[in-house]
């Protein structure tokens, strides 16, 4: 939300009221994708070279621009219901290169986080979290890396928790507070059966 | 010159690609970085840093937390933290630079972490090892020169630098200033000359490889079609191996390569290594010794040249 500028009164609700001016718009959409992003989106002033810099944008619709725009007028549905949603790579060229110093690639991390909340999310997301929940590890190993690590002089395992398990209780307690396994589990049977 | 003769020791934060899927990288960096002074130690328990397109995206303060506890396993050893993987930076040194920074996330992440007895304080830092290479503090490109006992004459060699070790500068504090520009960094292709090879340009060189924010596993083929733009460049440069310093990176190049042949019927045969594996032929170390069998795509047309 932009910080008043000390206009008159009258004045500030009347720009206040034309900021968003679609009927399917929610009005505290920007205000919290900011907090949670940490950065400046209403900022944005639209002039493209977020997505002139997008490796996605040349294969697909995914238009990151369009995503700040939504952002700014509050269009909370049409941003989290849009399956382009998914097709950042987060390469930070946007937000490396943004005129106006804002991140748009967190701001698409603010809307997936979002989407989460109502169970909006591609499943491969969701495995990772459960490979990490039995290992640790996101890539686990397997037994062809373990001969050959052993062959390079190295332990079977890396000492990661993969060699000292008795670390998984407390990653799974993280994990746990915030019911993360419980929600994948739970998305992941909804859609696979 | 007056360089310090210290032996600098830091743990060594590992990731998942790196020694589950090419530990050669894992033994490389440990050999080469003591031939160079460095020590590195293994940071015992670490799991994944966890992975930054994936946490990221489902939930932040997960991300922050479960990036908390790996960098609350480093202050307990009282050591800095050295790692291999962009992927995996991005995860460790930007949790840690926004701890360290904003007291309400930091107030956050430690509510959760009481409940395993941990406590982040801030208290270290976390390096890239490729900057440790560069940086001339630590090692520095004249050091890496004088370890080198089989230069890699006549290989055409091009840097891939990935995204998250230097995107976005305008958040990163690297002590080495050409670090910081991410339109045409030249200082991989210094780190690739050190060892004697010939390194080479090519269209788009800061491109993604197209495999993070959970795309590789969302849309593979959209995916690879990010990773193939950049091959059909590097073909153009005429280059004998492609170098990373990012397992995943590399896991979409390399492994990517047999899933672009299947898909889009294109090869290229292009070896992928990472610079650890590189600076370890250098140092002369086998490619036995660094797995390189394990990797995709044969490296054997590039060892051929330089062996």
């Amino acid at each position: 939300m932009a910080k008043s500028k000390g206009y008159p009164e009258a004045l500030e609700k009347k720009l206040h009221d034309q900021r968003y001016y679609r009927e399917d718009s929610t009005p505290d959409f920007t205000k919290r994708v900011e907090d949670k992003s940490r950065t400046i989106a209403h900022m944005c002033f639209q002039c493209g070279t977020c997505t002139g810099s997008c490796p996605s944008a040349p294969r697909s619709t995914y238009r990151i621009r369009k995503f700040m725009r939504r952002a700014v007028l509050g269009l909370e549905s049409e941003a989290l219901n849009d399956p382009d949603l998914w097709l950042c790579t987060t390469c930070y060229s946007c937000t490396d290169r943004c005129p106006r110093d804002i991140a748009p690639t967190d701001v698409i991390m603010a809307m997936r986080n979002m989407a989460f909340t109502h169970d909006i999310i591609p499943v491969n997301f969701l495995k990772t979290v459960t490979a990490i929940y039995s290992s640790g590890h996101g890539v686990p190993n397997n037994d062809v890396n373990r001969a050959a690590r052993e062959r390079l002089g190295l332990t079977r395992d890396p000492p990661t928790t993969h060699m000292y398990p008795e670390y998984m209780p407390g990653i799974r307690k993280i994990l746990d507070h915030y019911h993360l396994k419980e929600n994948a589990d739970r998305i992941i049977k909804e859609r696979e059966g | 010159m007056s360089e310090s003769t210290a032996n600098h020791t830091f743990a060594l934060y590992l990731g998942c690609i790196a020694p589950n899927r090419y530990p050669g990288v894992e033994s490389a960096a440990i050999k080469g970085c003591k031939k160079l002074g460095i020590d590195l130690v293994p940071l015992k328990g670490a799991s994944c840093c966890p992975a930054p397109g994936a946490f990221g995206s489902i939930d932040m303060n997960v991300f922050y937390a479960m990036a908390a506890r790996n960098l609350v396993l480093a202050e307990q050893m009282k050591m800095d933290i050295a790692l291999v993987c962009n992927g995996c930076y991005k995860s460790i040194w930007e949790v840690n630079h926004k701890l360290k920074h904003n007291k309400d996330l930091r107030d956050g992440v430690n509510e959760v972490l009481k409940e395993v007895d941990m406590e982040y304080k801030g208290t270290i830092n976390v390096y890239h090892i490729a900057e440790l290479l560069y940086n001339d503090k630590f090692v520095g490109v004249d050091k890496i020169k004088d370890s080198v006992v089989n230069p890699l004459t006549g290989a055409r060699i091009a840097v891939h630098y990935g995204c998250h070790l230097t995107k976005p500068h305008k958040d990163r504090e690297f002590e080495k200033e050409v670090m910081l520009n991410t339109e045409h960094p030249m200082w991989m292709e210094e780190l690739v000359a050190a060892l004697g090879a010939t390194p080479v340009e090519y269209r788009n060189k800061m491109q993604c490889c197209g495999a993070g924010g959970g795309v590789r596993g969302y849309d593979i083929v959209h995916s690879l079609d990010i990773t193939n733009e950049k091959l059909i460049n590097l073909k153009e440069a005429k280059v004998d191996a492609l170098t990373d310093i990012c397992p995943f990176c590399q896991l979409q190049f390399d492994r990517g390569q047999i899933e672009i042949k299947e898909k889009f019927g294109v090869s290229y045969d292009l070896p992928v290594l990472h610079f650890a594996e590189l600076l370890g032929l250098a140092q002369g170390m086998s490619p036995q010794d660094l797995g390189l069998d394990l990797h995709g795509i044969s490296c054997e047309p590039f060892l051929q040249k330089v062996l």
